[in-house]
């Protein structure tokens, strides 16, 4: 209103208190032509349709992404007899714990959100250091070869996981060709160097930057460090920093909520991950390995044998209570630290 | 004299630096060769070869070509598999573009609730490379259960059959029906994958400079011509990078055939063929992301700083 208001009065035309709004439109068009009319006509109506469609398109679209959440929520809660009554849609008849209950003891939830949280958050660290050393490393300084080095990197993005899987896992299995001279030392020395099922066969990649999805990390920092001014380097160097200290001391602290930003995203794909867990995993010890094999283990928690079925209609009870479980951690974690998700991105460099 | 007493200086300092970057992309680059390259280079070879796991590694015997051609002329599945998906990321993948860019485009606008909205949208982002998603998207195509049932129906067919025969275009071309039933009954794979697609968009969308939008108020430009002649150049950038992850992102999936197909190969303990396979696949899709680069990148819009 007290835009349109100036508009009028810089157009010379005086602007009596009591005049009604369609009076001033009126004078207002008076000085225009007929396309600026039609242009103000039409933003108007645009102005006042659009909210109306932009909401029921949000709300459409926001219900489909909610919808397996909401899903899951309402099977949880359930009983069984529940999935085979016609008049339970969303709220179950029967409210109880129950599924939820079983679910836990067949996931050994307590025991596995440990197991996953430590090697999660332990590996991400491991990782996001190693990355951002190595982004860093990339960004800033010239030397032989590095383009040929980074087209690496954009390697590592692009080659799925599942092409080098198998050979990974022959380098575990035999510690690089050092399982075999150990066991023809001793047999017990030699099973110490098999790595499959140690927690080593994730922090090792860590370590080296090639974790899950570590080119991507690298990539990010990367464009972030590249991003910081170079003047920060050249006052590090005039007051006598080493590349390194400056590193540490310029770069890092300034590179903070990116680091946040990475590490979160880091645990999360960690604790998605299921095709390299299971790789090296035999014993389902993460969350993300007790999910997928959670039919299986129903069966044998809850009734003691592994072929006892229960109807594919009920089981969906079991697996989305399970989903649930799965996905609450991460989802608190989300709702806590969301501005770090969203926000982090845009500041981290990835963009421009 | 003086210069060349400068140079005695500069060079030490540049050159030391330059060392400096070998150490900082050393543990990487250790890292890289150990569980990167050699395994990388192990799979390229198993598909050349017939291999079998004994103690100690891998045995193989070479055999040439023949696991590709096993892959292509007597493997039932595999042909089909990757026709399908080819077919599926390339309708996909401009959709799932389009998608993400009209939503963040809305979502970049002021409105009530949009704190609330992005982080909604945003949700995918976290669950959807997980098994849960795979669950999730198993029961809602099933639709065996009751509920999940109602909610597949909700955008079948007949929904949009009654909506074209409203509008009055019935009849009128029976390929564009199938193509609109497909985008409609496919919308939860869509909307699911879009996460880190708006997450950019929106952040590219947010550095288009304020002077851009006030000179397109200013010569009174409606938001249709400000989407084309300044919102689409300045976000054209990250319309590639958006592709290229898309791209990747569904090369990867949990639930992708073709890859599905390679891990019940190595379950069947044929690593051979099943490297053969995937490097297959994966040449294809490398190319295909070759072409895009270089055909977007003529009508990609950089601003020069």
């Amino acid at each position: 209103m007290a835009k349109e208001k100036e508009v009028v009065a810089a157009n010379g035309v005086v602007v009596g208190g009591g005049l009604s709004k369609k009076e001033i439109r009126k004078i207002h068009e008076r000085n225009m032509n007929q396309e600026e009319i039609r242009y103000l006509r039409r933003k108007e109506a645009m102005e006042k349709v659009w909210p109306v469609a932009r909401f029921f398109i949000l709300f459409g679209l926001c219900f489909i992404i909610l919808y397996p959440l909401i899903y899951m929520v309402s099977c949880a809660f359930r009983a069984q007899e529940d999935m085979s009554d016609p008049t339970v849609m969303w709220i179950p008849r029967h409210l109880t714990l129950k599924i939820l209950r079983q679910t836990m003891q067949a996931m050994e939830f307590w025991k596995t959100l440990g197991n996953t949280l430590l090697l999660n958050i332990g590996c991400s660290l491991v990782q996001v250091v190693t990355c951002a050393i190595t982004g860093y490393g990339f960004a800033r300084f010239k030397f032989k070869g590095k383009n040929l080095l980074f087209g690496i990197v954009i390697m590592m993005i692009l080659v799925p996981s599942q092409i080098i899987a198998i050979p990974q896992y022959m380098e575990f299995r035999y510690c690089l060709g050092i399982q075999p001279l150990m066991e023809k030392i001793s047999p017990a020395l030699g099973a110490k160097f098999n790595l499959i099922d140690t927690p080593l066969t994730m922090y090792l990649p860590a370590l080296g930057a090639n974790g899950i999805r570590a080119g991507l990390m690298i990539f990010i920092f990367r464009q972030f460090f590249k991003g910081l001014p170079k003047e920060l380097e050249d006052a590090a160097y005039l007051d006598g920093c080493g590349p390194f200290r400056t590193f540490v001391q310029v770069m890092v602290p300034n590179a903070s909520s990116s680091f946040l930003t990475v590490f979160l995203f880091s645990v999360v794909w960690y604790w998605n991950d299921f095709y390299v867990s299971s790789t090296f995993f035999t014993q389902n010890n993460t969350m993300a390995l007790m999910l997928k094999n959670l039919g299986t283990r129903l069966s044998l928690v809850l009734f003691n044998s592994a072929t006892v079925e229960v109807s594919p209609r009920e089981q969906i009870l079991w697996m989305e209570a399970g989903c649930l479980l799965a996905v609450t951690p991460l989802l608190i974690m989300y709702v806590c630290l969301q501005k770090y998700f969203t926000e982090g991105i845009e500041r981290s460099g990835l963009v421009g | 004299m003086a210069q060349k007493e400068k140079r005695a200086i500069k060079m030490p300092y540049e050159r030391r630096k330059g060392l400096y970057g070998y150490g900082f992309i050393a543990l990487w680059l250790i890292g890289t060769a150990v569980w990167f390259l050699y395994p990388l280079l192990n799979s390229l070879m198993y598909s050349f070869m017939q291999v079998k796991p004994e103690t100690g590694g891998m045995q193989g015997t070479w055999v040439g070509l023949d696991n590709y051609v096993y892959v292509f002329t007597a493997d039932q599945n595999y042909t089909k598999y990757l026709a399908s998906v080819l077919l599926e990321t390339l309708w996909k993948t401009p959709l799932i573009l389009i998608f993400s860019l009209f939503i963040a485009v809305i979502l970049n606008q002021k409105f009530k609730g949009r704190a609330f909205a992005r982080a909604v949208f945003f949700l995918p982002v976290i669950i959807a490379t997980g098994p849960v998603y795979s669950i999730i998207n198993g029961d809602i195509s099933k639709s065996g259960a009751s509920s999940a049932g109602q909610f597949s129906t909700m955008f079948s067919t007949d929904l949009m059959g009654d909506l074209f025969q409203f509008i009055g275009i019935y009849g009128l071309s029976d390929k564009m029906q199938t193509m609109v039933e497909t985008v409609s009954n496919n919308i939860f794979g869509i909307v699911w994958s879009a996460g880190i697609q708006i997450l950019i968009f929106l952040a590219a969308l947010q550095n288009i400079p304020f002077s851009a939008k006030e000179a397109a108020q200013m010569e009174g430009a409606t938001a249709w011509e400000y989407f084309w002649k300044i919102t689409l150049p300045y976000v054209s950038p990250m319309i590639l990078a958006c592709l290229i992850f898309t791209v990747i992102d569904s090369f990867t999936a949990p639930d992708n055939l073709v890859m599905g197909r390679v891990l019940d190969m190595q379950k069947d303990w044929k690593y051979g063929e099943a490297a053969a396979m995937a490097w297959i696949y994966f040449a294809i899709v490398l190319a295909a992301v070759g072409i895009i680069t270089l055909i977007m990148n003529r009508f990609i819009y950089y601003e020069v700083d």
